[in-house]
């Protein structure tokens, strides 16, 4: 773990503060039985959005012993938004995020077949596609909160900064590279 | 400066929006012949189903022009540009000067000849605007013994008999192909679409043309006349096979028109200062490889904001777009992208099939080119990156065929999706302040 550069509160204020995925370090909780991040996503999402439009916004995928978390990497200009006919996809300007208006969703799947993350699905068998909003009226998304595996973190963006140019430093010039996969 | 935007829809919208992004003071006047504002309108089948309602139909939140402080002018109707006087002249003989104008007029329908078309009466019509579905509404009412033709299969067609099946008449699709999306489906996945049609109320008659439409005495029509000889009971008409680009005002301006408007990278017309974009746009097609017409909404969105943020003096290009489409009939799901029908040998097709579920791959050597989806199309999304990059893929086609497509962006998260250790997700980094010597501690 790298030093503390910056205080996570105070980063928070400012809207500086990012949600970190570190995919070697998901191991899908199989202990468990359950994914934490995705069943805490489903039960906050209930909560805020109500039972039609739960549904967790965040997805593990398993690839023989390796697991990613598939989660919305919230795009500028992001193509979900582009091709929402109904326009109930948008960029909210305070949040910095792409949000959805599920009363003018209609279920097109327009997005669905836009993301070229894979990380928009249809909400149960209704008409609607779910889309992750960066919990950004929370403190602390609640994927961030429930990971005790350390794959999702939250961090303020001068740490952000240094532990970036660390990690492609490494990828680069250290023994790292066996971690790319062909 | 001032800007102004023929067009308040996707395109004009979406220019607008990227010229606010980049000139926070400069004067916008965005000009639509139509006497609402920007609405979804490949959603006016969903308004006959009742799916979106007057409040939800709407594209942009109600505050939207004047928070962004943009001029609208609606029910004028564009007659000619005049780009050396860098003047446009409306129907009523007013006129609007402009430093830079963006052509976003989009598609007019293509009725093609047929024998008592009448577009005059309140049983007939096209399928494209708000307008038409609201007469449409009022037809279904009217009408006495509930039976609709469509003349058309493609997607409006389609989702023109949707709705009218909706409001509870028994409707008929004509079509000239062998099947339904004949354009974007192969015989199998068109047989499927066909048959959930089939048992939902709505008949399909392929391989076949409306010679005649009978009308009564007040010219509302009675019968329609098939190619084959048949005759089918109509109260209703709609036409919607298709629609062609709305440039006949651009005539005289100087700006070159080959189908569609021809511009260069940075979405500029042959005339400086003019730009375009949208259904009326001749774009790079980046799977057929030459120029082409792709009028999809998440492209008409991608040139209005290209040629908004040239317009703001930001310079930006536009590598080409493909066509793609999504369309839900009846609860299954369907999912074109790029070519789905092999045009030349080199070409080779894989194929999954089980009694709900239908994928097609079409790959060109290496290189995936198109892909179809039927009933699940979860993950689609990889795919229409994959195609669109032309990324080599064959080692993953079994994968893609079981529907593990998820598993392309786990091999491929460091390479092709930048996703490296410690990826964030998070956070504006238009705020950020700005990393100097002095403010790094």
């Amino acid at each position: 773990m790298s030093k503390k550069l910056t205080n996570l509160e105070e980063d928070l204020k400012k809207n500086q503060i990012e949600i970190m995925l570190y995919p070697s370090k998901c191991d899908g909780c199989e202990s468990e039985g359950f994914a934490a991040c995705v069943k805490a996503c489903e039960s906050h999402m209930a909560q805020k959005y109500g039972s039609k439009y739960a549904g967790a916004r965040i997805n593990i995928k398993k690839k023989e012993n390796k697991f990613f978390p598939l989660i919305c990497h919230n795009c500028d200009e992001a193509p979900c938004a582009d091709a929402c006919m109904p326009g109930a996809r948008y960029k909210d300007l305070e949040s910095g995020w792409t949000v959805t208006n599920y009363k003018k969703c209609v279920g097109c799947w327009m997005c669905v077949m836009s993301c070229p993350f894979g990380a928009i699905e249809r909400i149960g068998k209704g008409h609607f596609a779910s889309k992750c909003d960066g919990c950004s009226d929370e403190d602390t998304p609640k994927c961030v909160e429930a990971c005790k595996k350390g794959a999702l973190k939250r961090i303020g963006i001068k740490n952000y900064s240094y532990e970036r140019r660390l990690s492609v430093a490494k990828k680069i010039y250290g023994p790292y590279i066996k971690s790319i996969s062909k | 400066m001032k800007y102004v935007i023929i067009g308040n829809s996707y395109a004009g919208l979406s220019c607008a929006d990227a010229i606010r992004r980049f000139d926070k003071s400069g004067e916008v006047v965005i000009i639509s012949d139509e006497n609402y504002r920007a609405y979804a309108r490949p959603l006016i089948s969903y308004y006959l189903e009742g799916k979106t309602t007057d409040e939800t139909i709407w594209y942009k939140e109600d505050d939207y022009y004047e928070k962004n402080n943009f001029d609208l002018m609606l029910g004028k109707k564009v007659v000619s540009v005049d780009t050396n006087a860098k003047r446009v002249v409306l129907e009523d003989g007013a006129a609007v000067n402009y430093d830079k104008l963006f052509v976003g007029p989009g598609g007019t329908p293509f009725i093609p000849p047929t024998e008592g078309f009448n577009p005059d009466s309140p049983m007939m019509g096209t399928f494209t605007r708000f307008d038409d579905a609201k007469k449409m509404e009022k037809a279904a009412k009217m009408s006495k013994r509930k039976e609709a033709i469509v003349v058309g299969g493609g997607l409006i067609g389609l989702k023109a008999s949707e709705g009218l099946r909706a409001l509870g008449l028994h409707t008929t699709i004509v079509e000239l192909l062998p099947r339904v999306l004949g354009l974007a489906l192969d015989e199998v996945s068109g047989n499927i679409t066909s048959k959930k049609l089939n048992e939902n109320g709505i008949d399909t008659a392929t391989g076949e043309t409306v010679v005649k439409i009978n009308l009564d005495e007040s010219g509302n029509p009675v019968s329609v006349l098939l190619k084959s000889g048949k005759e089918l009971p109509a109260d209703i008409v709609v036409v919607g096979v298709g629609v062609r680009p709305n440039v006949g005002f651009l005539e005289g301006s100087g700006v070159k028109i080959d189908r569609g408007i021809i511009v260069d990278k940075t979405m500029m017309t042959s005339v400086k200062d003019v730009y375009a974009g949208g259904d009326a746009t001749v774009i790079y097609d980046v799977i057929n490889k030459r120029p082409n017409i792709i009028a999809i909404v998440p492209l008409a969105c991608e040139e209005g904001r290209v040629a908004g943020t040239n317009m703001a003096g930001v310079y930006r290009e536009y590598p080409g777009g493909m066509g793609l489409n999504s369309v839900e009939i009846y609860g299954l799901p369907i999912v074109t992208i790029g070519l789905t029908n092999p045009s030349n040998e080199t070409q080779n097709v894989y194929v999954f099939q089980d009694d709900k579920i239908y994928r097609k791959l079409v790959y060109d050597g290496e290189v995936l080119v198109g892909a179809i989806l039927l009933g699940d199309i979860s993950g689609s999304g990889i795919l229409s990156a994959i195609i669109r990059q032309g990324l080599k893929c064959l080692k993953y086609k079994d994968e893609f065929l079981n529907g593990n497509i998820y598993s392309f962006v786990i091999d491929n998260e460091f390479e092709i999706y930048n996703i490296n250790e410690g990826y964030a997700i998070r956070g504006d980094f238009e705020d950020l302040p700005e990393f100097s010597r002095t403010n790094w501690r």
